[in-house]
């Protein structure tokens, strides 16, 4: 039951797509890893790729790419892609719950019907992270994968990372908040595979530790805190302050917590301690704002500090429904100081590697072949995708907004309902 | 006797207040300044490449190839690959009434407890050691409108501001710039005072709501003409019209002393806006966030009414939902190109890339079939909002005369990867990203290491 629900991958195979080879010819293509870009061409079969070579390769249909870039597809790491379409409209968002914390999944509530996932895509986002809405508590739900294939079926993995935030409160103390989840860490500690065997099991469990039924855990609660230490599972923090950072990393230590900082304005401050544990960090390059005393370190050259302290980056963007918008933001990021392949890198392999999505986020032999062909620097806000393949399928990339588009520059004279 | 005595009195008072909280601005000291074989663009529609700029007493003073000046106190910049452009002007900020850090004892950009709050001056507001004016500023931004949110009806008055940080709001504020009476339609304020059972609850209730504070304002005004125009021996005996802060500012308005700038998303609300306004006989100046804009293009070209949008902000409401990307392009294209665009921010990030947010809006008009040059698309960030804030004789282009606020760029100011080097307001270096020069608010001192300033790139 648990390793299930940590490790069910579900990848489905378009079937009919095996049928014939496509080769991308002559791009200049980066691969997402730590490597210059290189004129090659890229052969794939179904949604695999077979090759990736600086010689020339042959396949059944051939896609002209000189003069333009290829990377991996971009795959944002903190969105509600799916479970969010309008924000002011309570109804149209289920990020979050009223009876689970941690055990709270939002895989099932992803609508792969959303305008949200055309949008990215056709902007050159082939996957994400889905994450439930964040509520000052330490631990709160799980976060899904999910590729924006738009399959009715939802294409992706369920529950790849706990969530959880520390910091600056309205009422109540950042203390607490820290005391609560090294007491939930504690709980979920003693827990062994005996307590687990069954629902009832995991009830007396909670009976046993008091803070466990004081915040009235569900056992779903508990099988996440214990996938946590047991599954080695992603836990994303989203926090700010130096000091924080800090005592997360103690804790970190003290539980083997497989810790991803999310935000982590005043990362800069104690990059080093970071880069020694190996803590991969989400950070929203544009973000140079001192918007609470949490954050008055942040700086525009975050992004390169914590590259050059050795630090896995990611990115996001703070406002939603532009996901794809960490493009621009690597942008900045590299004209403040970062390295170009780093920032490639951070859109792609970077959160691959840290959410242990297997066979994406890179171009390479055997890897899923999500890819985006750009018109330019894909780095440029300015510059849009000219293909897009999710597991090898030439993806469409019309949108709601490409369409109105079309209805309204549309001068006939006839009323636009028409048109 | 008593009566005469009133009446100095109130004229006093009347003298008084249109002077109110009048601008002390005073530029920095400016230099004579010789930039050399940069790429212009001028905020006029033209693209001028390997040209001279030269700038002195504040002014622009001459741009042409080779200009050649036998004066040795002229500071030459090389600009050869490097490019040039208007000041950075936005039409849309709540700089310094949300200022950083956004904690609510100094979040004070609306004052939601009323529909109708025309009193207020977001002014009155300002702090002025927000940190977020000198990120804007090394974002290129030169002059900047702030205005209040968009809770009520009437929101109150906006204020246009150089973006040099002093101590008091009055010597940040723009000389002689009229105000701008904001106004809100749609979800916002029928969901602030719909949640509190009041009027107004639905866009119906909106309209009313406007429309009643008009046919006021209008009767206010038709009494202090009707007062201005009685003989002087009348007014001895007759006081004023008591005074009203509110109605000051709608008369205001229906005097053509006060620009009207609208938050408003919808183009069927945009249209009855314009209707509105033709009824109680004001002009709209701009439409702001307007992601329906492009549905109504050519009726806000007829009207002369721009439009401040977003490159692609969606979603966060219904009323946002129906984005595109080529919004401000179509804005812009419309009826052969005598739509006015706007690109502003609304947000103390965007402020600080509002050329990226050109770029991206710029791209996306090609995408869609236009065919719109980098010298166009940078009115939409200096030449436009100029306009709109009323402020264009005076600056958002370079042109000989007007003010010598000019940004020179690393590099093409449409790419991501260009930064604002230099920054002149007024024709005084106010920003120079080489030498670290520029200003640095109190709040940043010694904050979080008392060595140093908060943000020291």
């Amino acid at each position: 039951m648990i390793k299930i629900i940590n490790c069910l991958a579900v990848s489905f195979i378009s079937i009919s797509a095996f049928s014939q080879t496509i080769v991308i010819k002559g791009g200049e293509i980066y691969t997402g890893l730590n490597q210059e870009s290189f004129i090659g061409d890229i052969l794939i079969e179904g949604n695999t790729i077979l090759e990736v070579s600086t010689k020339s390769l042959k396949g059944d249909v051939v896609v002209d790419a000189s003069n333009k870039i290829i990377t991996p597809g971009v795959i944002a790491p903190d969105t509600q892609i799916g479970i969010l379409e309008i924000g002011a409209i309570s109804e149209t968002r289920d990020g979050d719950s009223n009876i689970y914390s941690m055990g709270f999944s939002v895989y099932d509530a992803i609508n792969p019907n959303s305008t949200l996932i055309p949008w990215n895509r056709s902007n050159g986002v082939t996957s994400a992270i889905t994450l439930p809405d964040f509520n000052w508590d330490p631990l709160s739900g799980m976060a899904s994968f999910l590729l924006l294939d738009g399959s009715l079926r939802v294409n992706g993995m369920p529950d790849v990372a706990l969530t959880g935030e520390i910091g600056a409160l309205s009422s109540g103390s950042r203390a607490e908040s820290l005391i609560l989840l090294r007491d939930l860490l504690e709980f979920a500690s003693i827990l062994d595979e005996k307590d687990m065997a069954s629902s009832k099991k995991i009830s007396e469990a909670i009976e046993d530790f008091e803070i466990a039924e004081l915040m009235d855990l569900q056992p779903r609660d508990v099988i996440a805190l214990y996938n946590l230490l047991n599954n080695n599972l992603p836990l994303i923090i989203k926090t700010n302050r130096a000091s924080d950072i800090l005592k997360l990393i103690d804790i970190k230590k003290l539980y083997g917590l497989n810790l991803v900082l999310m935000s982590a304005q005043e990362a800069t401050l104690v990059a080093n301690e970071i880069a020694e544990n190996n803590i991969p960090v989400i950070i929203n390059p544009f973000d140079n704002i001192p918007d609470s005393f949490d954050e008055l370190a942040s700086n525009i050259r975050i992004a390169a500090s914590l590259e050059k302290a050795g630090i896995k980056v990611m990115f996001s963007e703070s406002r939603t429904h532009n996901y794809h918008l960490i493009r621009q933001g690597a942008g900045n990021a590299v004209a403040n100081g970062m390295s170009y392949t780093g920032a490639i890198m951070a859109l792609t392999s970077n959160v691959a590697e840290s959410f242990n999505i297997p066979e994406r986020g890179r171009l390479q032999q055997g890897m899923k072949a999500d890819l985006v062909i750009w018109e330019g620097d894909p780095l440029e806000p300015s510059t849009f995708p000219s293909k897009v393949y999710i597991n090898g399928n030439d993806m469409d990339l019309s949108t709601r907004s490409s369409r109105l588009t079309e209805r309204y520059i549309d001068k006939r004279d006839l009323p636009n309902t028409y048109k | 006797m008593k009566k005469f005595f009133l009446l100095v009195f109130s004229l006093i008072i009347a003298v008084d207040s249109f002077s109110a909280f009048e601008s002390t601005y005073k530029p920095l000291e400016s230099e004579k300044v010789l930039f050399i074989n940069g790429n212009i663009l001028d905020g006029e529609g033209n693209e001028l490449l390997d040209t001279d700029l030269l700038i002195g007493n504040g002014k622009i003073i001459a741009l042409g190839k080779g200009i050649s000046i036998d004066d040795k106190d002229v500071k030459i910049i090389d600009a050869k690959n490097k490019w040039i452009t208007p000041g950075i002007i936005d039409i849309h900020s709540h700089m310094g009434v949300y200022p950083a850090p956004s904690v609510r004892t100094s979040s004070d950009g609306n004052e939601a407890t009323s529909p109708v709050t025309a009193e207020v001056w977001a002014e009155h507001s300002m702090w002025v050691q927000d940190p977020q004016y000198a990120l804007a500023l090394k974002g290129g931004i030169t002059t900047f409108h702030v205005l209040p949110g968009s809770a009520n009806l009437f929101g109150g008055r906006g204020v246009t501001v150089k973006n040099l940080q002093r101590n008091t709001i009055q010597s940040m504020k723009y000389p002689d710039a009229k105000h701008s009476l904001k106004m809100a339609c749609g979800e916002n304020p029928k969901r602030v005072y719909g949640n509190r059972g009041q009027a107004p609850s639905t866009r119906m209730g909106n309209f009313a709501g406007y429309r009643k504070a008009w046919i006021e304002a209008e009767n206010y005004l038709n009494k202090l003409e009707a007062y201005d125009a009685k003989s002087d021996e009348e007014k001895m005996v007759e006081s004023p019209p008591k005074r009203d802060l509110q109605l000051d500012t709608l008369s205001d308005v229906l005097k053509d002393e006060i620009l009207v700038h609208i938050h408003c998303y919808r183009a069927e609300e945009m249209a009855l806006m314009i209707d509105v306004a033709k009824e109680f006989n004001y002009k709209i100046t701009a439409f702001h966030h307007g992601v329906e804009a492009y549905k109504i293009a050519d009726l806000l070209a007829d009207n002369g009414i721009c439009g401040a949008l977003w490159a692609d902000w969606w979603g966060f409401k219904h009323e946002a939902y129906d984005m595109v990307q080529a919004n401000i392009a179509i804005v812009d294209q419309a009826r052969d190109g005598k739509g006015c665009a706007i690109v502003h921010s609304d947000d103390e990030r965007g402020i600080q890339r509002l050329n990226q947010e050109a770029a991206k809006a710029r791209a996306a008009g090609n995408k869609a079939g236009y065919d719109i040059s980098k010298a166009r698309a940078i009115n939409w960030i200096t030449s436009n909002p100029a306009k709109a804030a009323g402020i264009y004789d005076e600056t958002g282009s370079l042109v000989a005369g007007k003010n010598a606020d000019v940004v020179l760029w690393s590099g093409d100011p449409f790419s991501v990867y260009s930064l604002a080097e230099q920054v002149f307001i007024d024709g005084a270096l106010a920003f120079n990203r080489n030498t670290g020069f520029g200003p640095v608010s109190d709040f940043d001192v010694g904050i979080v290491d008392p060595r140093e300033d908060r943000v020291n790139d």
